[in-house]
């Protein structure tokens, strides 16, 4: 039996679901770019550099770009989520803002010192969330979402008179830039959660976080990078599955990051789950977007019909830093 | 009346040790060296370095050479061989098989012959799996690479031939270092995923933690070559010269090299390199399909250099050789146990300066 170590990586201690210890993600909305377009007119654009008909073959078929600010989706995601949730904004205790660029934080005007005009400020006053601390999470990749749900868990538990968190991620692409990522395509769009004490859906189980800083220059190590992905991913996934006590058959979906089918075919094969179990219907709509695509999925196959109560999901994901993610969570 | 040994494939990867080891021998008297490269160590008594090429009917050698060879010849010891896993059977065939059948043909007039000892691989099972018999051969399960294939079509011919020839067929799994020092003379398929192992190039291994990893040290592999040849020289006989039970599974493998990476080179620890997965042959291809489609240069050549071996892995078996060590114990010849010398070829590897180079493509397919 090969035993993986998981070295000076993060692992949440076991969670009894009790309304005081138990966090979830009660509620998600997402905006997309409003332009969808195709592979084929990506690689007329000069905007891929893997030929579309190898894309279509790896399950994508179109991207979504937007001709607004990564702020202004980011704010129209909340928007929806605050309206939506039929929450006070000023019971919101924290906001964690997401995004993978230095770009996605900072509202630069071509004044240097715009570097210090963040989103999450600005966010936190027009959506009138005055009981928040406004914080940004970034240097993590794809990962964000992921390690701000992580993040805003932790907060909730740490803080008896918390009670949710306003997660956002957004990420807009510099107009006329490439679209392609390691062999994934990649969609502007933002995605807000609300995560919440005593929150009965989508309840944390566990989550794992591995972080192998050998590969932070994914530009000379894109390789070693694409080797690694596996057998890292394998080993974590593993990981939080026992962390969270329950075995493979007992878990109802995988809820991807949009990196290419055929990516997640082998993971599968890795993993040794059948292809049923996960939720691709978003990969040919959209591909990968950044850090919310696993959430976007989250919202889509709970709308669809297709999440019972109580049904245990796997989200993993990866980005750049490198760091690897799963989490386990109860419908 | 010592020994004259016509040994073929001198400069090989066994070749070069075997002329050590029988030069060393009181039985031996001479030891014809051929090679195409003729680069053998002259300053060895007892032998003659030959310049020449078994894929042609001649070996290569001038007439007076041919003359001279064939009348003094008691003993030939055919290891030359084409051990490229990835290359063209055509290719393969012109040194594995028609080479084998010159040589037999060599050996058909030469008027002193006592014996004739052909170097094969325990990887003429293919895709066979289970308990290997040394006296099978026949199968039609199929190969993972050429090479492979066409050292089954030359064991076919020398099978063929042992009814009028003293033939003896020793079949050799994977040679990895001298047993004391880990010492390597060439760096061979296995010592080229180790280093892509060791660089975090290697994601995944077809086949199963359970699977057994045939291993055998140099020096054991030369001196038990040496004892079948000259020792206990039994015609129509094929031997497994290989680990037998006394293998590592795959996960152990793996283990080990993760844990000799990290004794003999501390600092590789901060890497946190993931050790490769072990995954079902499907998975593998289909891994290696996507490489294939759209992977740097670098990593599609790290890819090919594991697809043409590893897939072995997939086809668990263990050799018998039993045959093989009651003639060898005979002549005191121990087998090294691999538990002992893995770890040895591990520190060697590293501090050869094996793990330090910059890997790049070509240095992959080399």
């Amino acid at each position: 039996m090969v035993h993986f170590r998981l070295c000076e990586n993060f692992r949440s201690q076991p969670m009894p679901a009790t309304a005081k210890t138990s966090v979830g993600v009660s509620l998600i909305e997402y905006v997309l770019g409003e332009e969808t377009v195709s592979v084929e007119e990506l690689a007329a654009r000069g905007l891929l550099e893997t030929p579309a008909l190898r894309m279509r073959e790896f399950g994508f078929q179109y991207v979504r770009v937007s001709s607004q600010s990564q702020y202004e989706l980011a704010f129209e995601a909340a928007r929806q989520l605050v309206e939506k949730s039929h929450t006070d904004p000023r019971t919101i205790d924290a906001i964690y803002y997401v995004g993978a660029t230095p770009d996605s934080h900072a509202l630069m005007n071509g004044d240097p010192r715009s570097a210090f005009h963040y989103p999450v400020a600005q966010l936190q006053y027009e959506l009138e969330m005055t009981g928040a601390i406004a914080v940004g999470v970034s240097q993590v990749g794809c990962a964000g979402m992921m390690a701000a749900v992580s993040l805003a868990r932790n907060f909730l538990l740490s803080n008896q008179s918390a009670e949710r968190v306003l997660c956002v991620s957004s990420d807009v692409l510099p107009a006329g830039s490439r679209r392609e990522m390691i062999y994934n395509v990649v969609s502007d769009g933002a995605c807000a959660l609300l995560v919440e004490k005593g929150g009965s859906t989508n309840r944390i189980m566990s989550y794992r976080q591995i972080t192998k800083g050998y590969y932070w220059d994914f530009l000379h190590k894109k390789n070693e990078i694409a080797a690694a992905y596996f057998p890292t991913a394998r080993a974590i996934i593993r990981d939080c599955l026992q962390g969270s006590g329950i075995e493979w058959p007992a878990l109802a979906r995988i809820v991807p990051h949009n990196v290419s089918l055929r990516s997640w075919e082998i993971l599968l094969g890795l993993i040794g789950v059948g292809r049923e179990k996960l939720f691709a219907e978003n990969i040919a709509k959209f591909g990968h977007v950044i850090a919310a695509d696993n959430w976007m999925n989250l919202r889509d196959v709970s709308t669809d019909g297709g999440l019972a109560l109580g049904d245990k999901l796997l989200l993993f994901t990866f980005g750049f830093g490198a760091n690897w993610f799963c989490m386990i969570l109860e419908h | 009346m010592g020994y004259t040994i016509l040994l073929t494939g001198a400069t090989g990867a066994i070749g070069q040790e075997l002329v050590r080891v029988l030069a060393k021998r009181s039985s031996v008297d001479v030891v014809y060296a051929l090679s195409r490269q003729a680069d053998v160590e002259e300053s060895q008594t007892g032998v003659i370095p030959l310049r020449g090429d078994v894929r042609l009917v001649t070996l290569g050698l001038s007439p007076r050479e041919y003359g001279e060879v064939r009348q003094r010849t008691t003993l030939i010891i055919h290891a030359a061989a084409d051990t490229r896993f990835s290359a063209p059977l055509p290719e393969l065939r012109a040194i594995n098989v028609e080479g084998t059948k010159n040589v037999l043909a060599f050996a058909g007039v030469c008027p002193q012959l006592r014996g004739l000892v052909a170097l094969s691989t325990v990887h003429v099972a293919g895709k066979r799996t289970g308990t290997i018999e040394e006296s099978s051969l026949g199968h039609d399960a199929g190969f993972v690479n050429n090479y492979e294939q066409s050292k089954y079509e030359a064991e076919l011919i020398l099978r063929e031939r042992m009814k009028d020839l003293p033939i003896a067929v020793i079949r050799l799994s994977t040679v990895l270092s001298d047993s004391k020092t880990g010492e390597i003379s060439k760096l061979a398929a296995i010592h080229q995923g180790l280093r892509l192992y060791y660089h975090s190039l290697a994601p995944m291994i077809p086949g199963t933690p359970d699977c057994p990893v045939d291993l055998i040290a140099s020096d054991y592999a030369a001196s038990g070559i040496a004892g079948l040849a000259c020792d206990g020289f039994r015609g129509g006989k094929t031997f497994h010269l290989c680990g037998g039970n006394d293998f590592l599974t795959l996960a152990q493998l793996l283990a080990q090299t993760h844990d000799a990476f990290m004794t003999y080179r501390p600092s590789w620890r901060k890497r946190s390199i993931a050790m490769p997965a072990i995954v079902d042959l499907p998975t593998f291809v289909l891994f290696a399909q996507s490489v294939d489609d759209v992977g740097d240069y670098l990593l599609r050549h790290s890819v090919q250099v594991i697809r043409h071996f590893a897939p072995q892995l997939a086809y668990p078996k263990v050799f018998d050789d039993a045959g093989c060590t009651q003639a060898l114990a005979a002549f005191n010849i121990e087998k090294p146990r691999v538990a002992d010398f893995y770890p040895k070829s591990i520190r060697w590897l590293v501090e050869s300066g094996w793990a330090d180079r910059t890997i790049t493509a070509e240095a992959v397919v080399r």
